[in-house]
């Protein structure tokens, strides 16, 4: 394999698993909004906000794909003729945030789901319901600062 | 600022009841406090009313939807007690309407049902009359199993028995069969064994034909009533829902003062609760202008008693109360966070945000939103929260260089986040650092206040001295002082963290426990590197939009295309940035700022007023 293939390995990796975390979270919180929102259907705002949160990771690992493939010359620009070494280097960078993408989107949507049950029967608490889900996606954002940082370093 | 409470009694005649509620609600001056061993109020009328108009209104959703997401109804306050009979009227029309709406559709599908009946007989062309019993013979109408006909065809029966066949299908063969009314139970048994089932024609007289048409008729001028029912119910739900909506919320006010429990006795009521200190002679007045004969005693609450918490904030602090509320508002006793909070909350805001551009859309969308909806209470709240942010968005976006994810104009800054994150991490850390001092400087504060000195050195002031002197190690010139800081400060936390332990033993483990607090104090600064995260992710996103639009940026339909993709696709970058600033700076307020010194666990003050879903009340 060719060194710029590795890196676009890489690259669909974290838009594959981001992606394949967020929508599987968005699921989960999805359908337990669907039926809070069908007995409370005055709550749906509050349930869109609390749905879209798991919404990120799929954002985030598209958004290291994009800065692989800046970087690597895909996207406007000749691309880069790179050794097998950095690509593999781009590579183990995208991993972080592919890997952690796919856990906490997963796990934020379940958080969320909970976030919704209770928002459901305590309008009131919403706010604190946003702040749980939100305390699972700090792993998400170290993990996308660490495949930024070393992606910006290569 | 936490507001000054002052409990109130109120007495006045029990005929005046209403009147005292209704002053009271209007006024939106106190929170009673309901007693449970208080009677209902006699307007038990309303409450019903009530019940049934939300029904109506459920009902309309079907015919007309609410429009938009906002209360476009304005209605004067001075109006609001008014209820006209024309409004009844239309409640009782909508409500017998929905009524006869129900009887022809019963009706329809009785018709239907009874035409289903029909079919398969048509053949059938003689008059029923002639299938009815005779003196001697039983006449059966009804349907084999075509299976099971075929072997009925051919076998011969002990008994009587003749049948004509009718029609059939698939399933079923349909015939008529004679025989002797003595042999009618034998039949019968026979007939079950060939899984007959009779069918009793819905006519009894004329033929078939004739009554099929007289049903179907019947069906289409039911349902032409239907139609027309329904178009009149339409009608009704586009012209006149506002008023119903009105209606509503008059008979809910209504209902809401009669289920007011209030202590009584033979003549007179009691309202207790708790008022702004500040409103207690504008509370006077209000109750002396709607009742003649009343009594109010204003004290000051007791000791151990739960007092409602109202803030008392400047313009600015008062927006941002909504984000303290959410998590746990303060305690009457207790410190009000707010104005600590509010410039925080706005500054880290726009550090996430960080583009000017947005920045200016948020400040335009925000403030056109604003204009039409005309939100109320916390929605509004929240908006100027954005709006406020919008401004720090713009001045942190020019401070990075970030136009809509673009360079457009260099960076004030000597770098920016794309080109060197870990001096913008740096930045975002030290903003961590003194974000979270100013809550341990709070601490102290309040510490101070209550005589507690020594905590205040040991628990602020010592980590404070670690965490300053960790950070001094990094700076060339002042190392060493860095480090005598720093080791001063964990001398300090390892000989007195275990203070309050027993025993030279359990004072030694509980200092080296206390130092092994730098790790949360460590993930607390961490956790700010967030904003650089946010930031970043804002800019990029917006970098592939503007990237995605100059791709096909070729010709005349590439460049209204490419149009569109910035439309779309900064607008979606917008929202989506404005829920995560949202959502991290409350988790930083929440967790690492409120964490070192809010203790919160009030009640809100929430005054006794008008709830509306529908209207806007207006007041002159």
């Amino acid at each position: 394999m060719s060194g710029i293939a590795i890196a676009i390995f890489g690259a669909t990796l974290c838009a594959l698993l981001g992606g394949t975390g967020s929508a599987i979270g968005v699921m989960a919180a999805g359908r337990a909004a669907a039926g809070v929102t069908s007995e409370k259907p005055e709550l749906f705002g509050k349930m869109l906000v609390l749905q879209a949160l798991p919404g990120t990771q799929g954002i985030y690992g598209f958004l290291i794909a994009v800065l692989v493939m800046v970087n690597v010359g895909l996207l406007g620009g000749t691309p880069a003729d790179l050794t097998v070494a950095e690509g593999w280097a781009y590579f183990f960078a995208t991993l972080p945030m592919a890997i952690v993408g796919l856990t906490s989107g997963v796990a934020q949507g379940l958080t969320a789901a909970s976030a919704i049950h209770m928002t459901g029967k305590q309008p009131d608490a919403s706010g604190k319901g946003i702040t749980m889900t939100a305390l699972v996606e700090t792993y998400a954002i170290l993990a996308l600062l660490t495949s930024i940082l070393l992606i910006f370093s290569l | 600022m936490i507001a000054p409470m002052k409990k109130v009694s109120v007495v006045c005649m029990k005929e005046d009841r209403d009147k005292l509620l209704t002053s009271l609600q209007h006024s939106e001056l106190i929170m009673i406090t309901s007693s449970e061993e208080g009677l209902l109020g006699s307007d038990t009328l309303s409450s019903r009313r009530q019940t049934k108009i939300a029904e109506l209104l459920k009902e309309l959703d079907k015919y007309s939807k609410k429009k938009g997401l906002f209360n476009s109804t304005d209605v004067e306050l001075k109006d609001f007690e008014k209820i006209s009979d024309k409004d009844v009227e239309l409640c009782e029309e909508l409500e017998e309407k929905f009524s006869k709406k129900e009887n022809l559709s019963s009706s329809l599908t009785k018709l239907k049902e009874k035409n289903l009946k029909f079919s398969g007989w048509e053949s059938l062309t003689s008059d029923l009359s002639l299938l009815s019993n005779t003196k001697y013979s039983v006449i059966l109408t009804g349907v084999f199993p075509v299976n099971k006909y075929e072997v009925f065809k051919e076998t011969s029966f002990e008994t009587e028995l003749s049948f004509v066949k009718v029609s059939a299908d698939e399933k079923v063969v349909r015939v008529i069969l004679t025989f002797l009314k003595e042999d009618e139970q034998s039949v019968r048994n026979i007939l079950a064994t060939y899984s007959f089932e009779e069918v009793v024609l819905p006519v009894k007289t004329g033929t078939i034909k004739e009554e099929k048409e007289k049903t179907e008729k019947e069906i289409i001028k039911t349902e032409e009533l239907l139609n027309k029912v329904n178009s009149e119910i339409e009608d009704i739900a586009k012209s006149s829902r506002v008023d119903l909506e009105t209606l509503f919320e008059k008979f809910r006010a209504r209902a809401e003062r009669s289920e007011v429990r209030l202590l009584e006795t033979v003549e007179t009521v009691l309202v207790e609760g708790f008022v702004k200190e500040a409103d207690t002679e504008n509370l006077k007045k209000v109750i002396g202008e709607a009742v003649d004969v009343f009594d109010a005693e204003f004290y000051d609450p007791e000791e151990d008693e739960e007092v409602p918490t109202a803030l008392n904030n400047g313009k600015f602090t008062s927006q941002f109360e909504s984000i303290t509320e959410m998590f746990n508002a303060p305690s009457y006793k207790g410190f009000d966070p707010n104005a600590v909070m509010a410039p925080w909350y706005w500054i880290i805001f726009g550090m996430m945000m960080g583009d000017a551009g947005y920045g200016l859309m948020m400040a335009v969308l925000i403030f056109l939103a604003k204009k039409i909806m005309k939100p109320k209470g916390s929605t509004e709240k929240l908006m100027n929260v954005l709006f406020y942010s919008s401004f720090t968005t713009i001045i942190f976006g020019v401070l990075f260089g970030s136009y809509f994810g673009e360079e457009l104009i260099p960076s004030v800054l000597p770098f920016t986040a794309m080109e060197d994150p870990v001096k913008m991490l740096l930045v975002t850390i030290v903003v961590g650092v003194l974000h979270i001092f100013t809550g341990m400087i709070v601490k102290i504060v309040l510490n101070v206040k209550a005589g507690h000195i020594a905590d205040a050195i040991f628990d602020q002031v010592s980590w404070m001295m670690i965490i300053a002197g960790i950070g001094l190690i990094f700076i060339a010139p002042l190392q060493k002082v860095g480090m005598v800081i720093a080791i001063v400060g964990a001398l300090i936390v390892l000989f007195t963290a275990g203070r309050s332990k027993k025993g030279v033993v359990g004072k030694a483990v509980g200092g080296l426990v206390g130092l092994y607090g730098i790790t949360s104090y460590f993930s607390d600064i961490l956790s700010y590197s967030r904003i650089l995260a946010l930031g970043l992710a804002t800019g990029v996103v917006g970098m592939v939009m503007n990237m995605l639009a100059g791709m096909i940026q070729g010709n005349i339909i590439g460049f209204i295309l490419s149009l569109v993709i910035y439309v779309v696709g900064h607008v979606f970058n917008l929202v989506l940035g404005l829920l995560s600033a949202y959502v991290h700076d409350c988790r930083l307020q929440y967790i690492e700022f409120y964490g070192k010194f809010y203790e919160g666990g009030g009640k809100p003050f929430r005054p006794f007023k008008i709830r509306t879903n529908y209207i806007n009340i207006k007041k002159d």
